[in-house]
């Protein structure tokens, strides 16, 4: 369609891609020799802006406040079921409680789930945050199914009414590459400072993964069992509620979990706007405090919520065998009598934390460790900043400095490096890498320069040239017309520098990823270690990440960068594997007959295999650093994702929505360029 | 029995694409091969191109054809599970295209049944809500559906599996269990769509005879689809021959063997041992001079094979007698080995 097969004579006889790495480095190189005379290619003047946060604030806050009215009236009514559920969860003795989540576990999924539950809720009550967790429960309780039954309806719109289905779903990738903090500014000014808003935002952001998966169950049941429900005599309600959504039960309850577990996030996050015991805000509050140990504890607490609901909401898509049901009414049983027990003993409130002392030990253990090896961290930080960050962000130029690199970096070694590059260039063009040449080329002038000091003229062309070999020369447009928007309405200081950090993160994880999924496809031995720990890190909620990084490293732009990486690197390992494993037999088969040792398969035939799964492994890291960004915020990066956190502080709906609109464009833009290379390597294996 | 046909089909039309109909309406008017022609060149499908035949009140109608000919995008026309292009289909004497979305469901209750080639079953349900299904949308009591579809069950022979769920089920149990689906509503005309294709051969042919067991026991009008000749000539009263979505001849199991219009048709035939499917009757002389005086006792519905087995020494006509022995015609032997090597030449 429009990939490369459209863009196939260029002028001048050379090939798109080179076409379009040429005409990236020129626009580069001509910006570079005007820098003295146009200023302005470098640093966009502030009086070319247009003051758009201003207008989208002003237009959003005409619109929020006429529905106004009408929403805080939802949010009352809304309230009295996130009341009772407080209350009822609250007000249960804990024995309950846990009985009743071991039966849910035994009936969902045997002794083994059964247990987890037992474990996880008993670990919750003794770390001594039972309240402040069953709050957040509470709310998770509420949202959820308000989020399911978003998503459901939009689903089944998008089903039943097919001329919908390509809007919603746009609309469905805009409600999820939106920023989760860009959420919460427009509501918090809807419903005012409270638990609603995390409660609505849950819903809102919960709501399209259980869309999806609605649209695509129902899209998978078997046509001829659609058509046996018709011939049947069965109404379209009868179609649909008794034969297409049992049908698609399996993959409606895949949405059920994602949706779960979106909604745990995002009340987590909510915890920010305050108003809320709940055990976001404790994390929240202690890291504040630098009481890293008791908030370490309590984002322990938050993961075993997070693996608890996410194991045995998994267990329903799955097919079951069937549980005894005695035995789960036994545990409620066992549960309610407990609570009896205590209640005639007088013990009923839950225990003080015996991990209280455990926190405070913990947190002066911790103290003593960043005491004792304080230099050591503050060494492995000091280089990965300036070896590493800095030079990406500003450039060569302004980062090597006597204090850093232990000597100024000048003019003339900056000719020398551009020379160097010419002629690596000019060698890998005359040995037939032309592309390879101008890449190298645009690398060390971007090095030069750093990412955030980029003149917007070339970022401009060299996305609208990436976005013209991906998907063809309408992309380009949109690409070029979208960037130029973040250009005018002056977010683009701000949005270069969200690319950095993003940009690093991804460049990491891509490499270390990379390399470890490499291992693990190898390794059979690396995979057993690595994929629990895969799965545990894709369980636990955004903001948990950011405990341990705080508590080795500080605030800072390092320890958004970890945070960002420890969270962004898991998709990149799982598809690396996956790509590489899932070789065909019969290619392995015909490599090792034709005498290519273990070494020349894996170059020739199993990476090039894989590559296509590798991509969209990138493409996943790409939105999942994205989404990191935004979170990274609490603890120290600048650029977009400041900006959204800032709005929300100050209730700045128009910086909030434009800043988290800018950030949505970002993944946008990357999220198509990387399926666009994708599909194009597929095409070119055959496999489309 | 009336004379009115159970099914009615008429210059059927079914065209894929966007904007069909009023592409159809413009290239209307001549006939179905210019027609089609028209609606190729603008990109359209016309998968079934002015298809008429009528099929008489318990007849068993087989269409026939290769994969891709249409058969399928047919029998969804007529039973309205895609909106034909035009034409004109009557169901016991009433219009079905021109029939209320209520009165389809009514239909689709109570006098349409319809059998899938991948069983269509649904997974979530035991073999005996399956069955009972078309009962439970028509809003019948769980009890009363239950009792009215455990004979049905038993009928098809799965007796004691009430309970299983289609994935426990061979594929032999399943499309038993679709069969007895689509006869749960007393149906009066009944679609089967290539029922038989996806199983082993061996299953097949047994299927194929229960089949006709049950067919025999109720008073259905059939339209059943296959791309395979022998269980078409094995099963049908009367065979559609179809190919690019026309039907290039109608005619019993012995007229498409001895008489094939065409190369298409000639081509089906060609696989099949004809003696063992066409019968005397077909070559039967009416007179009954130059008789000899042997009679090998033949009869019309006797196959040409054991015909000319009987008679491999005889060279003057022979008589053929209905079974009362009332003389109905002659035969001469040579015309008996003539129709079964015709094929040869
Ligand atoms: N919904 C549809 N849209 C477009 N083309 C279709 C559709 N259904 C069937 N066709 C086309 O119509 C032709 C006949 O298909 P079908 O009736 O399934 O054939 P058969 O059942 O004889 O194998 C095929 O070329 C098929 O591709
Ligand atoms: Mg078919």
């Amino acid at each position: 369609m429009t990939t490369l097969d459209a863009v196939d004579s260029t002028p001048w006889g050379l090939s798109p891609k080179l076409l379009a790495a040429v005409v990236a480095l020129l626009t580069g190189a001509i910006c570079l020799l005007l820098q003295p005379y146009a200023p302005w290619l470098f640093a966009f003047p502030a009086g070319w802006t247009v003051p758009a946060t201003e207008w989208v604030g002003t237009t959003l806050e005409v619109v929020l406040n006429a529905i106004k009215p009408t929403m805080r009236l939802f949010s009352a009514a809304i309230a009295y079921p996130m009341e009772w559920a407080n209350i009822a969860l609250a007000g249960t003795p804990w024995p309950v409680v846990i009985g009743t989540v071991t039966a849910i576990g035994w009936h969902l999924g045997g002794w083994r789930m059964g247990l987890l539950g037992f474990v996880g809720f008993l670990f919750v009550l003794l770390s001594g945050y039972w309240e402040e967790s069953m709050n957040t429960l509470s709310l998770v309780v509420v949202s959820v199914p308000l989020a399911m039954i978003l998503g459901g309806l939009i689903g089944l719109l998008a089903n039943e009414i097919p001329r919908l289905r390509a809007a919603l779903l746009v609309a469905l990738d805009a409600m999820q590459t939106i920023p989760t903090f860009a959420y919460l500014t427009p509501l918090l000014l809807l419903f005012g400072f409270g638990p609603v808003v995390g409660l609505v935002a849950s819903a809102i952001y919960a709501a399209p993964p259980m869309a999806r998966n609605v649209i695509l169950g129902l899209e998978r049941v078997e046509p001829e069992v659609k058509e046996a429900g018709v011939m049947s005599g069965a109404t379209r309600f009868q179609q649909l509620f008794l034969v297409e959504i049992p049908a698609a039960s399996r993959q409606i309850m895949v949405g059920v979990n994602q949706c779960l577990m979106a909604a745990l996030s995002m009340v987590i996050i909510a915890a920010v706007i305050g108003g809320f015991d709940d055990i976001g805000w404790e994390v929240l509050l202690t890291m504040r405090k630098a009481q890293f140990g008791q908030a370490f504890l309590a984002g322990l607490v938050i993961v075993t919520f997070a693996i608890v609901i996410d194991r045995m909401s998994a267990r329903l898509a799955l097919e079951r065998k069937r549980f005894d049901a005695r035995i789960s009414w036994g545990l409620f049983a066992a549960g309610v009598a407990g609570a009896i027990l205590l209640w005639l003993t007088g013990v009923s409130a839950p225990p003080e934390g015996i991990f209280g002392g455990v926190a405070d030990s913990v947190d002066t253990a911790l103290g003593d460790f960043t005491a004792a090896n304080g230099a050591s961290l503050d060494s492995v930080k000091n280089n990965a900043m300036f070896y590493g960050l800095l030079p990406l962000r500003i450039g060569l130029d302004e980062a090597v400095l006597p204090f850093t690199w232990g000597f100024q970096w000048t003019s003339s070694m900056s000719l020398w490096l551009f020379v160097a590059a010419g002629l690596g260039g000019a060698l890998l063009a005359l040995t037939g890498r032309p592309v390879a040449g101008a890449l190298l080329l645009i690398a060390v002038g971007i090095l030069e320069t750093g990412i955030a000091n980029l003149p917007w003229p070339f970022v401009l062309v060299g996305a609208a040239a990436l976005a013209w070999l991906a998907q063809g020369p309408r992309f380009a447009l949109v690409v070029t017309a979208l960037l130029a928007t973040i250009l005018i309405s002056g977010l683009w200081e701000r949005a270069l520098l969200s690319l950095y950090l993003s940009g690093a993160a991804v460049a990491a994880c891509a490499v270390v990823g990379g390399a470890l999924g490499l291992l693990a496809a190898i390794s059979p031995m690396a995979w057993r270690v690595l994929r629990p720990i895969c799965d545990m890190l894709q369980t636990i909620p955004l903001f948990v990440f950011l405990i341990p990084v705080l508590m080795f490293f500080q605030i800072g732009e390092f320890s958004a960068f970890l945070a960002i990486c420890a969270y962004a690197i898991v998709p990149m390992i799982r598809y690396t594997q996956a790509g590489i494993v899932s070789t065909p037999p019969e290619l392995l088969e015909a490599a090792t007959a034709s005498g290519a040792s273990q070494t020349q398969t894996l170059l020739d035939v199993r990476l090039p295999y894989a590559t296509p799964v590798i991509l969209l492994g990138l493409n996943q890291t790409i939105l999942y650093a994205f989404a990191m960004l935004v979170i990274a915020a609490l603890i120290g990066t600048t650029g977009l994702g400041q900006s959204i956190y800032l709005a929300l502080g100050q209730a700045d709906v128009g910086l909030g929505v434009s800043a988290g609109a800018a950030m949505a464009i970002l993944a946008f833009i990357a999220d198509r360029l990387v399926q666009g290379f994708a599909e194009e390597r597929r095409k070119a294996l055959g496999l489309a | 029995m009336t004379d009115r046909p159970a099914i009615s089909v008429e210059n059927l039309w079914q065209v894929f694409g966007a904007n069909a109909a009023s592409a159809y309406d413009e290239a209307s008017g001549g006939p179905p091969e210019e027609i089609a022609a028209k609606l190729k060149a603008q990109g359209l499908i016309p998968a079934v191109r002015g298809v008429t035949f009528d099929v008489a009140p318990g007849e068993l109608f087989v269409v026939m054809g290769l994969s891709g000919s249409g058969k399928s995008t047919l029998i969804r026309g007529i039973s309205r599970l895609v909106e034909p292009t035009a034409g004109r289909v009557e169901i016991e004497g009433e219009d079905v295209l021109a029939a209320t979305p209520k009165r389809m469901i009514e239909l689709r209750r109570s006098k349409i049944g319809m059998v899938f080639q991948h069983f269509g079953l649904f997974p979530h349900m035991s073999v005996i809500d399956n069955v009972a299904f078309p009962l439970k949308v028509g809003r019948m009591s769980r009890k009363e559906r239950h009792d009215k579809v455990r004979p049905i069950i038993e009928t098809v022979g799965l007796a004691g599996r009430e309970d299983a769920y289609p994935r426990e089920l061979s594929g032999g149990q399943k499309q038993r269990v679709g069969i007895a689906r689509s006869l749960a509503g007393d149906c009066s005309v009944w679609f089967l769509d290539e029922p038989f294709s996806a199983l082993d051969p061996l299953i097949r042919r047994q299927l194929q005879d229960e089949f006709l067991e049950i067919r025999k026991r109720l008073n259905t009008t059939i339209v059943f689809i296959t791309h395979d000749i022998a269980e078409a000539l094995k099963l049908a009263d009367r065979i559609a021959i179809m190919r690019d979505g026309q039907v290039v001849q109608i005619g019993t199991p012995t007229e498409i063997v001895l008489n094939p219009v065409d190369d298409y048709v000639r081509e089906f035939a060609r696989d099949v041992a004809r003696g063992r499917h066409a019968k005397v009757g077909s070559i039967m002389q009416g007179g009954t001079e130059g008789i000899g005086p042997d009679d090998p006792g033949l009869s019309p519905d006797m196959t040409l094979e054991d015909a000319l087995a009987s008679c491999m020494k005889l060279y003057e006509p022979v008589p053929v007698r209905d079974a009362s022995g009332t003389l109905l015609g002659a035969v001469h032997p040579k015309d008996l080995a003539k129709a079964l090597q015709v094929e040869q030449g």
